[in-house]
């Protein structure tokens, strides 16, 4: 179950080209977005979709449904967990 | 100095010349239809489409069938007088060039339709292109560079423009309605338009006079449009200075209005700021979809059909007040005396601009 | 109108008004971003632009040294870029997420525009003022100067000007900032600085 978190972290780094972050840097609990998180912006919130698309087959249709599951790591582990 | 401005030419969904698409418009006909299977998933998806151009280089079809009917409206001479520069406005070009450059073919088919002898100029500031196009024909004019400027505003419609835009959930999945409580985004479109500025009036044509424009940038994000409209604000404000007209003597408003949430309201709010939201005002993206290069030129051209007819158009898909700020959106087609008109744009990469065109004395 | 300074990045090194400040080392493949990291500036964003962008940026790094941006206000400096390719090698790199690698990128289709690192460089300085992108076959001074003349007239106080390309045989960038002062601004000149002469 960790290791879903922590290829998430290696996932993100990768789609989000997040060159200075390395997978260390993310906490499970922490914010992802805004000025306290990784300073995430909106395009960044289209690039998750595309992430969970593409490496676990699950489709958002609505990006304002995103807002809660991209929270942060723990929020997106548990949300695919549920939806694989 | 005067800067004569007037149409030269308009191929859309909704006609092949600016006649047919203005009465077109006028009977509330819009040129957005679902066209099967376009989406990245397949989706059937509103578009602003050409339906007799098929196949490959549709970009260059477009801009081939625009110099056809440029050369029978217009005494040739124009074109390949040396005193007459040509500036055209797109965001892509041919995409069906890649990885070739995708600018070539637009400078050899104007040089081959046109016998064009001057450097072609090419501006490509997203959706601003078309505004801040036309602002440059006008420095040339009026530092004395040219007697004649041809605008051309040109994109064609691709998948990687309408994959683009649905990888950015800023589709809608009907016909577009800016400024709208229920709108949920843009309809793609295609066109091909030409404006022409020039010193002296044409003969046999009906021109209005170019007052002044500028643009402004957000400074705040490449794609996401500002909170406060900062750039609209700035840009609108720079062109009453150098038009030397204050908002009170304007009698309508051509704004951008692109049907997604943000980009109506942060336009709303620079309106509201500048206390210009009471001028009844109009987006054309309901008519032509969001044509990206060609917009700013094909709703300009417009906008001089509506002061030659002294009518103004409704906002095509607007009924009901969606935006923070109220604004005076026109929901049916009148007479009325326009005199001036203020024109804006807003795109990606942060840009704004205006312009302000007006009636001759 | 009087130049102040101008930057050359290519992938030799970064030439600072014709002088070389930096060598290139040819062995890193991603030069542009090594670059970066010697700049010692935070800007996490540096990552998520295209090469078009990054190039601007980083040559308005060097540049700034040598220039006094704070003695102008928000809107008083004006931007006119131009290229010949526009935003072409990004273009392929996203038509690649959609043709073989799934999903159409949003962070990529955001920078398929050339405009887009204007965009970027107002972020950088919250600068407010106008801005323009021009595709031309190659660098052309004398363009440039009709433009910074039109520019100045309308009423910019400094112009920062650029060529910024990247193509798959080429990659540079050529930034130059001019004032509204007493000065001349020759085709020879520009044309020299261009070249690194």
């Amino acid at each position: 179950m960790n290791n879903l978190r922590e290829n998430l972290k290696e996932q993100i780094i990768e789609q989000l080209n997040l060159e200075d972050i390395k997978p260390e840097d993310i906490t499970n609990e922490g914010d992802l977005f805004g000025d306290n998180g990784l300073g995430l912006d909106s395009i960044d919130a289209l690039e998750f979709i595309v992430l969970l698309e593409s490496k676990y087959n699950i489709k958002i249709s609505d990006p304002q449904e995103g807002k809660k599951i991209f929270k942060s790591i723990d929020t997106l582990a548990s949300y695919i967990e549920k939806n694989k | 100095m005067n800067i004569f401005i007037t149409y030269g030419g308009l191929i859309s969904p909704l006609g092949n010349n600016v006649n047919d698409n203005f009465k077109n418009m006028l009977e509330g006909k819009s040129g957005i239809s679902v066209t099967k299977n376009t989406g990245f998933n397949n989706e059937d998806l509103p578009l602003g489409k050409i339906n007799n151009i098929k196949g490959e280089n549709r970009f260059d079809k477009l801009l081939s069938k625009l110099c056809d009917k440029l050369v029978l409206d217009f005494n040739k001479s124009i074109f390949k007088d040396k005193k007459t520069l040509f500036i055209v406005s797109s965001t892509k070009g041919n995409l069906d060039d890649l990885p070739n450059d995708t600018f070539s073919s637009t400078r050899r088919i104007l040089k081959e339709k046109l016998n064009v002898k001057n450097e072609i100029i090419i501006i490509s500031n997203a959706c601003i292109s078309g505004v801040i196009a036309v602002n440059t024909a006008a420095d040339y004019i009026k530092y004395n560079k040219y007697n004649n400027v041809v605008v051309i505003g040109i994109d064609a419609l691709s998948n990687f423009i309408t994959y683009g835009f649905q990888s950015l959930f800023a589709l809608s999945n009907e016909a577009s309605k800016p400024f709208d409580k229920e709108r949920k985004g843009i309809s793609i479109g295609e066109a091909a338009g030409c404006l022409i500025l020039s010193k002296k009036e044409l003969n046999n044509i009906f021109s209005v006079i170019y007052v002044g424009g500028s643009s402004s940038n957000d400074a705040n994000h490449i794609s996401g449009p500002s909170r406060t409209g900062e750039g609209l604000y700035r840009s609108i404000n720079k062109t009453f200075n150098r038009a030397n007209i204050n908002e009170k003597e304007i009698d309508f408003i051509s704004a951008h209005g692109t049907g997604t949430i943000y980009n109506d309201e942060m336009e709303s709010i620079a309106f509201n700021r500048l206390k210009i939201s009471n001028i009844p005002m109009h987006s054309l993206k309901g008519y032509f979809g969001h044509t990206l290069g060609a917009a700013g030129v094909i709703e300009l051209i417009t906008c001089i059909k509506m002061m030659e007819k002294q009518t103004l158009l409704k906002s095509l898909g607007f009924e009901e007040q969606g935006t923070s700020m109220k604004l005076n959106i026109t929901k049916k087609n009148y007479k009325s005396r326009l005199s001036k008109i203020l024109k804006t744009a807003s795109g990606f990469g942060g840009g704004n601009a205006s312009l302000i065109l007006k009636l001759k004395e | 109108m009087k130049l102040i300074a101008s930057c050359k990045i290519n992938k030799t090194g970064v030439y600072l008004n014709s002088q070389l400040i930096s060598r290139n080392d040819l062995s890193e493949s991603n030069w542009i971003t090594e670059l970066y990291y010697d700049s010692n500036k935070e800007y996490p964003k540096f990552h998520k632009m295209d090469n078009l962008a990054k190039l601007a940026f980083l040559g308005f790094l060097f540049l700034e040294k040598k220039i006094n941006i704070n003695n102008y206000k928000d809107d008083e400096i004006s931007l006119i870029f131009s290229n010949a390719s526009s935003s072409k090698t990004n273009d392929l790199k996203y038509i690649n997420t959609y043709t073989n690698k799934g999903n159409p990128s949003p962070s990529l289709f955001v920078y398929t525009l050339p405009n887009i690192l204007t965009g970027e460089l107002a972020i950088l300085n919250k600068w407010y003022g106008e801005n323009i992108f021009f595709i031309q076959q190659k660098f052309d001074p004398k363009f440039y100067i009709e433009q910074i003349k039109f520019y100045f007239s309308k009423g910019a106080k400094a112009i920062l000007a650029g060529w910024v390309e990247s193509n798959d045989k080429n990659e540079e960038c050529f930034l130059f900032f001019i004032e509204k002062k007493e000065g001349k601004l020759t085709i020879e000149k520009l044309n020299k600085l261009y070249q690194n002469e």
